[in-house]
């Protein structure tokens, strides 16, 4: 029996927190120890962040407490977390682009002398800092003016430089270049061996194996596994973070194409840009993959219309002839694309209004201007039993639904406005994993019935589990055609990430 | 070429135009208008501007934090009936209390969610009323010390020239030397963030609005000692010229940029187009409109976006 009680830094007993009608924490409890790194992973949306947020003192629990040393503790907000020795580097930035980086660094702390800003005193511990971390940065600089790679590091430091038993990092590498990622794996091990708890919020395996002595794993919000990392694989790590085989996620593929619903001839998003071409048969799911900002955006945004597209032409094929859209996304709806933002709250959905009026907006598509504007209550009612909506009553407003459900009404609108063609910017963001299911099956039965849908995601599993052919995107331009059914991570990553020799940046 | 003019200047919002516009404006008057450089004409300027820079600074305080408040010039006028209505021992503690009072009103309505605009603006308009209601016309008689204190010179300077440095000085303490400026900047940066890092924007934000009542306060005794009588709209440019003086030296309304030396610089435009035209005997009202087609100009030449922001 090791010698539990005296190493405990922190224990969280039973913590629940809901937003709203979504449960973001269920009864949670874990035991988090002094000297140790401490991961915390699960999917999207599995509650990592809303639970380093409770630890953060960003937000309060609704049930349950955190226990340090065995005595219940509570934070009246981050600055009250902080000055009982919890600090935190948050995943979105908090620096003010306003204030020079040593600024920054001691904003809320800042060290006074007879009263007045010890600026002198201020430089110098920052400089400190910066030097501990490794940052060669000069600390009069205004952080707006750093790459963001470089704000990031600034963050790592600020969460370092304050005096704390506790340093929670969430997501801490996604934004750091490779350097940058040394830096910190550097600094955390320092920090462990000082006898501090790290907490490491992430879900790139590769890390969690690299750094973590202790892994917790949390899903929709519920205490999985707590373990030491070196009793997991990587397979079983993956099979506790989602909880069934991908089998199950995802529908059968269909067997059959057919004929093409869009073409897109020599497209291209931006003066600069590679000249795309590609085809959308009847009957698939197609995906554009790569790394994020890297123009599959663009290019679906632009195939509709939403943006202006420099150069090229896209093509709707139907039976009775050909309709030449992508000029305006009002013609593309009318032509029978529907588009389903990625962020669906302010782009897509009339989050005051309910599912009833959302849905039947798609139904109003080809009424004329002065006509009554006439919903089928009953069509709606269908579309939502078959979505498998989870809400009291038509009548229910969208901003109470959740994520998944959201989703459903999206789309729903789509169905109801019968088009053919469904275009999705990343499907399941902000969507649990039962509703992720669901989502999938709807497009898959879409594609079935002869639409054709295209997919964006920034979830390599999600193009590999549920796309027909994906096409990898690099540097606005498409890379790799690939079968869904022989694709791997592996496959997609690395025509994601590597270019061929002498094709560079200026194909 | 961006970044380096932005390091250059920090957030402090100045730029080649806020710094360029009063310097030329001087030196085009100190061509065209022989008189201009008289010490006499300069003292002029000053006492002029003077009321004008401590609205402004008041003003800049609360553009920092991505506010507004158009109160101030009704601040200014009912001081002025103030001073001249209440029992002399008690004109200026009195004043000064109606200062904290509105700011409070107007900091509180603004961190309840109404927006800064409307609130100050119901705000202006009450005090304006109630300043006409207690005293309709000019008129009054203003206790000798502030008379004394707004007029008298020492080693040969106005107190004109007193007050000025001593509004600037009292400024760049509050906001280069104390957290309390370090955290304003930080709030109209981005509130959230600073949030996050432990600061929160509502006692600041209320002081700002305090901060600005009390320097339409101090104007308002300051104007009203000058001209030796209580007048209810003597404030009443203030509201919007202070804006335009920040304005013009390079504030951002949005928060979280801008400089004290910015609205010294701002306030001293508006000061030098005004006497400019009474020099070379133009209409003060083609120097108005001169003033909006001058601000557009100035807006649309600043850097719109500094450090981010």
């Amino acid at each position: 029996m090791p010698p539990a009680s005296n190493d405990c830094e922190i224990e969280f007993r039973n913590i629940s927190k809901r937003f709203g009608p979504i449960r973001a924490l269920t009864d949670v409890s874990f035991v988090g120890r002094r000297g140790s790194v401490h991961a915390v992973t699960g999917e999207n949306g599995a509650g990592k962040s809303t639970l380093i947020k409770i630890l953060a003192g960003v937000h309060p629990p609704d049930a349950g407490e955190i226990l340090r040393d065995g005595q219940p503790i509570r934070f009246q907000g981050p600055a009250d977390a902080r000055a009982k020795g919890v600090s935190t580097v948050f995943q979105e930035l908090t620096l003010l682009p306003n204030l020079t980086v040593a600024e920054n660094l001691f904003l809320g702390r800042e060290p006074r002398r007879a009263g007045f800003i010890d600026r002198g005193e201020m430089r110098r511990r920052a400089r400190e800092i910066l030097g501990h971390v490794g940052v060669e940065l000069d600390v009069d600089d205004m952080c707006g003016d750093l790459t963001i790679s470089e704000q990031h590091l600034i963050e790592i430091a600020k969460g370092a430089a304050a005096p704390s038993r506790v340093i929670i990092y969430d997501e801490p590498s996604a934004a750091l270049d490779a350097p940058g990622v040394e830096k910190l794996v550097r600094l955390i091990e320092e920090q462990k061996a000082a006898g501090k708890l790290v907490f490491y919020i992430s879900h790139r395996l590769d890390e969690i194996f690299r750094l973590c002595d202790v892994t917790t794993v949390l899903k929709d919000g519920q205490h999985v596994a707590t373990r030491p990392t070196r009793e997991l694989t990587r397979e079983s790590l993956v099979s506790l973070m989602v909880g069934r085989e991908l089998g199950q996620l995802y529908p059968r593929r269909s067997a059959r194409s057919g004929a093409p619903a869009i073409s897109v001839n020599d497209l291209a998003i931006n003066a600069t840009a590679a000249r795309v071409s590609f085809e959308i048969k009847r009957g698939e799911i197609l995906g554009l993959a790569g790394l994020e900002g890297q123009g599959q955006r663009e290019i679906v945004r632009g195939l509709v219309g939403l943006v202006p597209h420099a150069a090229g032409s896209v093509r709707k094929h139907d039976a009775a002839g050909e309709t030449k859209i992508g000029e305006a996304i009002v013609a593309s709806v009318r032509a029978g694309v529907g588009f389903v933002p990625e962020d669906r709250k302010s782009e897509g959905l009339y989050l005051p209004l309910s599912i009833e009026q959302n849905i039947g907006l798609g139904m109003l598509r080809s009424a004329s201007m002065s006509s009554r504007a006439r919903i089928d209550k009953t069509r709606v009612k269908t579309l939502m039993r078959e979505m498998n909506v989870r809400a009291r009553d038509e009548k229910q407003s969208v901003g109470s639904l959740s994520g998944g459900n959201q989703q459903k009404v999206m789309i729903g609108r789509w169905l109801a406005a019968g088009v053919d063609v469904l275009i999705v910017e990343e499907p399941t963001r902000g969507v649990d994993v039962g509703a992720k299911a669901e989502i999938y099956r709807l497009l898959r039965e879409f594609a079935d019935a002869g639409g054709a849908v295209v997919i964006t995601s920034s979830e390599l599993t999600e193009h590999i589990g549920l796309c027909d052919r994906i096409l990898v995107v690099r540097d606005r331009a498409i890379v790799a055609e690939i079968d869904g059914a022989g694709a791997t991570e592996e496959i997609v990553m690395r025509h994601a990430l590597m270019s061929a020799p002498g094709q560079g940046a200026s194909t | 070429m961006m970044g380096r003019s932005a390091r250059r200047f920090g957030r402090s919002g100045l730029g080649y135009v806020a710094i360029g516009l009063p310097l030329a404006m001087f030196a085009l008057l100190a061509a065209f208008a022989p008189e201009f450089l008289s010490l006499q004409n300069i003292v002029n300027v000053n006492n002029q501007i003077t009321a004008l820079l401590i609205v402004a600074l008041g003003q800049l305080l609360v553009a920092l934090i991505g506010g507004i408040d158009i109160s101030v010039g009704s601040v200014v006028s009912l001081t002025s009936v103030v001073i001249v209505s209440v029992n002399p021992a008690l004109a200026v503690p009195a004043a000064l209390a109606l200062g904290v009072v509105v700011g409070l009103a107007n900091g509180l309505g603004v961190s309840f969610g109404v927006h800064p605009l409307i609130m100050t603006l119901s705000s202006m308009t009450f005090l304006q009323g109630l300043a006409l209601l207690w005293l309709a016309g000019s008129g009054g008689t203003v206790p000798a010390p502030l008379v004394f204190a707004a007029k008298t010179s020492a080693f040969g300077l106005p107190a004109a020239f007193y007050w000025c440095v001593a509004a600037i000085a009292a400024a760049s303490v509050l906001l280069y030397f104390t957290r309390f400026g370090l955290r304003i900047f930080a709030i109209g940066g981005n509130a959230q963030s600073a949030g996050l890092s432990g600061v929160r924007a509502f006692w600041p934000s209320l002081a700002c609005y305090v901060l600005c009542s009390l320097a339409g306060v101090v104007a308002g005794i300051y104007l009203t000692g000058r001209i030796v009588s209580g007048d209810p709209t003597m404030g009443a440019p203030f509201s919007l010229d202070s804006v335009t003086a920040i304005a013009l030296g390079g504030v951002q309304l949005s928060g979280g940029v801008g400089s004290v030396a910015g609205a010294v610089l701002g306030t001293i435009t508006l000061g030098l187009i005004t006497n400019g035209m009474n020099l070379l005997g133009v209409s003060p009202f083609f120097s108005a409109a001169l003033t909006g087609v001058l601000l557009l100009g100035a807006i649309s030449l600043q850097r719109r976006k500094v450090i981010g922001i």
